[in-house]
C-alpha cells in the first residue's frame, strides 16, 4: 500500500484533471447563483409586467408602470404596511434587548447550568418548525382568551428572532477579551457597570447589525403570522400570501418588489452599520 | 491563570463555592432571568400546551383535556398518516438534495481567499435574505404554463408544447431545494474551511490523488457542517406550510398544511396538537441521527 513514486507525465495529468476539478466547481457555483437569483429578477420584472385584463400572467405582455401606483391607492394594502411596519418595529426592539441578554449570558454567565439551560432553549427554538411555534401560540391564546392583537403578533413573533439576535450577539461575544472585563471588576467596577462601559461599547456593532436582521425577519415573517393575523389584523406578507390565493394580482407583485428592494436596502444599512462600528473599537482600544 | 489574584466571581466553575458579589449576582441573574422568562412564556409555555392537548378529547366545537391516545392513533393512520409519511421522506429527500447541490459550491467558495470568499458568500446569503414569500411566488410565475420555464425548455428542445410542472410534486421539490440551498451552503463552508490546508497537502504528498484525498482526508473532515446543513434544511422542510400550498397546489399535502387545516378550518384542536407532537419527535429522531453522526467530533477552537 506504500505510494508508488510519481511519474512525471501522471502529475502532469494530476494537475490537468484539478484544474478541470476547479473549473468545475466554478461552473457549479456559477449555476447555483443563477439559480438563486433568477426568480428574484423575475419577480422584479413582472412587477412591469402588463398582463391581461388588470390580471397578472405568466406570459410577459408588456411592459407597464401602472401596477406601483395601484398599490399604492390599495387600502388594505396599505394598511397591512402600517401594520407590518409598527409590528416588526416592536418585535425588533424587544427581540435585541431580550435577545442581546441571551447572546451574552449564553457565554458569559458565572453558572455554568444557567449557561447549559438557556443554550438548551436556543437551541430547541432553533430546531421547532415555524409552523409548530405558530399553531401552538395561537392555541396559547385560545385558551387563555386572550384576544389575537398586535400585542400578541409581536409575542408570537419575538421567540424566532430572539434567537436570530442572540446568534449573532454571541458570535460577538466570543471574540472578546474576557481579560479586559475581570481587569474592569479588579478595579473596582461593579457588574452592572462593566456590562454597560466595557462590554455593551463592543457589543454594538453586533446589535445594531442583528437589530437590522430581526427587523427584516419579523418584517418577513409568513408562517407564524398567518396564525396570529386575524382579518382586521394583517401583515404585508399575509396579506399578500392571502391574496395569492385568488389568483395573482399585478398589485402584488408591485408590492412585492418594493419590499424586497426594501429589505435589501436594510440588509445593506446592516452590514454598513457593522463595518463601521466594528472599526472604531479596534481604534479605541489602541488609547 | 488568572485565579492567582484571587477574585472569587470568576473561578474555573463559577459560583457554588465562590460567593459572587452581590452586584455581579443581580445584573447576571437579570441578564440571564429576561430572555429565559420571555422565551418560557412566549415559546415553551405555548408548546406544552400544545403537547397537553395532543392527549385531550375532542368534543364538537370544544376539547375535553384528558389522556387519550386516539387523537395519535388518528394521525398516525389513513389518510394523515400517509401525509405523516410522505412529509417524512419529503424532507429527508429533498435536504439530501439540497446537500448535494450545496456541496460543490461550498467547496468551491472554501478554496476562494478573502475578500473573494466574502463576496462569494454573499451572493449565497442575499437570496436568502430576502423575503420568502416573494421568491416562492416568483417561482409560481417562472413554472407556470407560458411561463419562463417553458419558454426555455422548448427554446433548448427539451420539451416541446406548454409544461405542467406548477401543481406538482416535484414543483414542491424544486421549490423546497431552492428555498434552502443556502443555509444549506453556509455550514458546509464553516466546517471546509477549518480543514488545515496542510492536512490536505500531506495526503496529496503522500501520493494520494485528487479523488482519493477528497474521499478519505476531505469528506470524513465536513461530518459536522454536513449534519449541521442537514439539521437547518431538514426541520423547516418538516413543518413547511407555503411551499406546498403555493407550488403543489391540490396536490401533495404536507404535515404543515394539515396541521394548520386542523387548527383554522376543522377546530379540532387535539388532534393538530398531535400531528404538531409528531413533527417535533420527528425532528427529534433526526437530531438524534444526526448527532451519532457527529460523534467523535468536539468543537474544536480555530
Amino acid at each position: 500500500m506504500s505510494p508508488p513514486p510519481v511519474p512525471e507525465s501522471s502529475r502532469l495529468a494530476n494537475l490537468l484533471q484539478g484544474r478541470a476539478t476547479d473549473r468545475a466547481l466554478a461552473l457549479w457555483y456559477a449555476l447555483v447563483v443563477v439559480f438563486l437569483f433568477a426568480p428574484i429578477l423575475c419577480a422584479l420584472v413582472y412587477a412591469f409586467n402588463l398582463g391581461i385584463v388588470g390580471k397578472q400572467t405568466s406570459t410577459f405582455t408588456g411592459w407597464t408602470l401602472q401596477w406601483f401606483p395601484a398599490a399604492w391607492h390599495d387600502t388594505s394594502l396599505r394598511r397591512a404596511v402600517g401594520t407590518s411596519l409598527v409590528v416588526s418595529f416592536w418585535s425588533a426592539l424587544i427581540s435585541v434587548l431580550v435577545g442581546t441578554a441571551l447572546g451574552y449570558a449564553l457565554i458569559r454567565h458565572p453558572s455554568p447550568p444557567v449557561r447549559r439551560l438557556l443554550s438548551a432553549i436556543t437551541y430547541f427554538l432553533l430546531i421547532v418548525p415555524e409552523s409548530v411555534i405558530g399553531v401552538s401560540s395561537l392555541l396559547f391564546y385560545a385558551v387563555t382568551a386572550i384576544r389575537l392583537s398586535s400585542a400578541t403578533l409581536v409575542a408570537g413573533i419575538t421567540p424566532v428572532a430572539i434567537a436570530v439576535v442572540a446568534l449573532i450577539v454571541r458570535a460577538r461575544v466570543l471574540t472578546l477579551d474576557r481579560r479586559v472585563e475581570e481587569a474592569a471588576a479588579d478595579l473596582g467596577s461593579t457588574r452592572a457597570k462593566t456590562l454597560r462601559f466595557i462590554v455593551l461599547p463592543q457589543m454594538l456593532p453586533a446589535i445594531l447589525a442583528s437589530a437590522v436582521m430581526a427587523y427584516t425577519f419579523s418584517f418577513d415573517n409568513l408562517v407564524i403570522s398567518t396564525f396570529l393575523t386575524t382579518p382586521r389584523l394583517n401583515t404585508l406578507p399575509v396579506y399578500l400570501y392571502g391574496s395569492l390565493q385568488y389568483g395573482p394580482a399585478p398589485t402584488v407583485y408591485a408590492a412585492a418588489s418594493v419590499v424586497f428592494l426594501f429589505t435589501l436596502a436594510m440588509l445593506g444599512v446592516a452590514f454598513l452599520l457593522f463595518r463601521l462600528t466594528s472599526r472604531r473599537p479596534r481604534g479605541s482600544a489602541a488609547l | 491563570m488568572a485565579q492567582a489574584n484571587g477574585n472569587p466571581a470568576r473561578s474555573a466553575d463559577g459560583g457554588r463555592t465562590a460567593r459572587p458579589r452581590r452586584s455581579v449576582a443581580v445584573a447576571d441573574h437579570l441578564i440571564a432571568a429576561v430572555p429565559a422568562l420571555w422565551l418560557a412564556v412566549f415559546f415553551l409555555l405555548p408548546l406544552a400546551f400544545t403537547f397537553v392537548f395532543s392527549f385531550g378529547h375532542s368534543l364538537f366545537g370544544g376539547v375535553e383535556l384528558g389522556f387519550t391516545l386516539d387523537n395519535y392513533r388518528l394521525a398516525l393512520s389513513g389518510f394523515y398518516g400517509a401525509t405523516f409519511l410522505r412529509t417524512l421522506r419529503f424532507a429527508v429527500t429533498a435536504s439530501a438534495l439540497c446537500l448535494a447541490v450545496a456541496f460543490p459550491a461550498a467547496l468551491f467558495i472554501a478554496r476562494l481567499s478573502g475578500r473573494r470568499k466574502n463576496v462569494a458568500l454573499l451572493l449565497i446569503l442575499i437570496p436568502y435574505f430576502s423575503s420568502f414569500l416573494i421568491r416562492i411566488m416568483a417561482l409560481t410565475m417562472l413554472m407556470a404554463r407560458g411561463g419562463v420555464v417553458e419558454w426555455l425548455l422548448n427554446g433548448v428542445g427539451l420539451h416541446a408544447g406548454p409544461l405542467d410542472l406548477l401543481d406538482t410534486q416535484t414543483a414542491v421539490f424544486i421549490g423546497m431545494v431552492y428555498a434552502y440551498l443556502p443555509i444549506a451552503i453556509i455550514p458546509l463552508v464553516v466546517v471546509l474551511d477549518r480543514i488545515p490546508r496542510a492536512l490536505v497537502e500531506a495526503s496529496r504528498d503522500l501520493g494520494a490523488s485528487r479523488w482519493r484525498t477528497f474521499r478519505h482526508v476531505t469528506l470524513p473532515l465536513t461530518r459536522p457542517g454536513i449534519a449541521t446543513a442537514a439539521l437547518l434544511t431538514a426541520v423547516p422542510m418538516l413543518g413547511e406550510l407555503v411551499i406546498p400550498r403555493l407550488l403543489g397546489g391540490g396536490r401533495g399535502l404536507l404535515m404543515g398544511q394539515a396541521i394548520s387545516s386542523q387548527y383554522l378550518q376543522s377546530q379540532n384542536y387535539p388532534l393538530g396538537s398531535a400531528m404538531a407532537v409528531l413533527v417535533l419527535v420527528a425532528v427529534g429522531v433526526l437530531v438524534a441521527a444526526l448527532a451519532r453522526m457527529t460523534k467523535g467530533f468536539v468543537e474544536v477552537p480555530r
